[in-house]
């Protein structure tokens, strides 16, 4: 009898553990799929950009955005460790803690970016890009929302590459390139 | 009658003072800098809740209308898209860029650490300038490159800027030896040092002779076509072909020469290989 109970318990760990991943996964891969990237390599130089290189970089700028996304909604840290590094962790860590003090959160739904590789470093070091990015941008005081609209910003973006993956290291909106 | 007209009266006052109490308005400055204080001025009367945010900031504060707002140099250290808000009855909003400071550090990345000397487009560099909040400075600035060997000038070009970024690719020089990289940018300088070695060696040559235990062979000292000695660790393969088979010994260079003791009691035929260079070949006869 009591080895059937825990046999019942232990299935319903699994199923309910099992349960869990699969949200949590469907989550990210739901978030990551609202965030459209089109990378234009075309006027990347010196170096040209390898296609294995092109789709590393459009994986990892899109799963940063949804990352940030995540981050400045619910002013969170932990998924801003993995995509984001030097200055923009940085900025982004301090937006956090500000808002978390301030009792304001920011929400970018609908993203769509377009960005445009205009300098790729001999050695393959450091790339930098023009992120064309229209989303819509709401501005919330605890529930109250303070700003609403859909906004085109341009970012200029500095990315480099890891161990296994291109991270955000300079994320710079300018009034245009 | 009468009480009908005050309470109209009273009813247009109440909703003037709410159309002039809602009537905020927010002026900003064009294109502040990073680090630089800023007001903003309002408009309207009353009191509403003034909120900030942008990269590194998010702010909110009660504020009455009609005086400015103070934005100290901390509320705007980083370059990029700013959004200040105004509420009272309704939000109204205004949207503006901080743009990067002045130049006051360079990243500059060189790359290889270590090269052999007169390689074509060997060496490169890139320099980014930032400013003192390590915001990417955008606008063009020129970047002086400079290469030096010892005493002798390799390399030096002006480069200017172009989405925050300047480069170079150069040969690397004839010598072996340290050289010595550099960035300037106005005050800033970044320097970076690159080891030059010797490149391919020339006319490997070895020498061999029959010891009690085998065969020691050894390299003459080995040098590149420019005269430059190899750098001590670069690998020479000895390669003995004798009436029981082949075998290879795999020797660095110390102190310019190569040396290896191989096994062979028979007629050996002996060469020697670094890299795609082949040295010549000996002949070394079997023991007597």
């Amino acid at each position: 009898m009591s080895r059937t109970v825990k046999r019942a318990d232990y299935f319903h760990l699994f199923a309910v553990a099992g349960i869990l991943f699969l949200a949590s996964s469907l989550n990210s891969y739901a978030a990551d799929a609202a965030v459209q990237v089109q990378l234009d390599v075309n006027k990347a130089g010196p170096r040209a950009v390898e296609s294995l290189t092109e789709r590393g970089i459009l994986r990892d700028y899109r799963f940063a955005w949804s990352s940030m996304a995540q981050a400045l909604q619910f002013n969170t840290l932990d998924s801003l460790e993995g995509p984001f590094s030097g200055q923009a962790r940085q900025w982004l860590r301090q937006t956090v803690t500000s808002q978390q003090q301030s009792g304001l959160s920011r929400r970018y739904s609908d993203q769509s970016h377009h960005l445009e590789a205009v300098f790729y470093a001999p050695e393959g070091d450091v790339i930098e890009l023009h992120d064309t990015a229209q989303y819509h941008l709401q501005i919330l005081d605890g529930d109250k929302t303070i700003l609403d609209e859909n906004v085109v910003v341009h970012y200029v973006v500095l990315m480099t590459p890891g161990a296994d993956r291109w991270t955000i290291r300079q994320l710079q909106a300018v009034p245009q390139f | 009658m009468t009480r009908l007209l005050r309470i109209c009266a009273a009813t247009y006052l109440a909703a003037a003072c709410v159309g002039v109490c809602a009537a905020q308005d927010l002026h900003i400055p064009e294109s502040p800098a990073a680090g630089q204080e800023i007001s903003i001025s309002t408009s309207g009367s009353g009191k509403a809740t003034f909120y900030l945010t942008g990269p590194g900031v998010s702010r909110k504060n009660d504020v009455p209308l009609g005086e400015d707002i103070h934005l100290a140099a901390q509320d705007l250290r980083n370059a990029g898209h700013y959004v200040a808000i105004l509420c009272s009855d309704t939000c109204k909003s205004a949207s503006f860029y901080v743009s990067a400071a002045k130049p006051l550090s360079l990243t500059f990345l060189v790359h290889p650490s270590r090269v052999p000397v007169a390689l074509h487009d060997a060496i490169s560099g890139v320099a980014f300038p930032f400013d003192q909040y390590h915001n990417l400075v955008l606008a063009p600035v020129n970047v002086n490159f400079q290469l030096n060997a010892k005493e002798a000038s390799l390399f030096s070009r002006a480069v200017r800027t172009k989405n925050g970024v300047a480069w170079f690719r150069t040969p690397s020089g004839k010598s072996a030896g340290p050289l010595q990289v550099t960035a300037a940018l106005d005050d800033v300088t970044a320097r970076r040092a690159v080891q030059q070695v010797a490149s391919d060696p020339c006319n490997l040559r070895i020498t061999g002779q029959r010891t009690k235990t085998g065969i020691l062979v050894q390299t003459e000292p080995v040098h590149d076509c420019a005269g430059n000695v190899l750098p001590d660790g670069t690998i020479v393969t000895f390669t003995a072909t004798g009436p029981h088979g082949k075998g290879t010994v795999d020797a660095p260079i110390k102190q310019g020469v190569a040396r290896a003791q191989m096994d062979s009691t028979g007629v050996a035929v002996i060469s020697a290989a670094s890299g795609v260079v082949m040295g010549n070949e000996i002949r070394v006869e079997a023991r007597p």
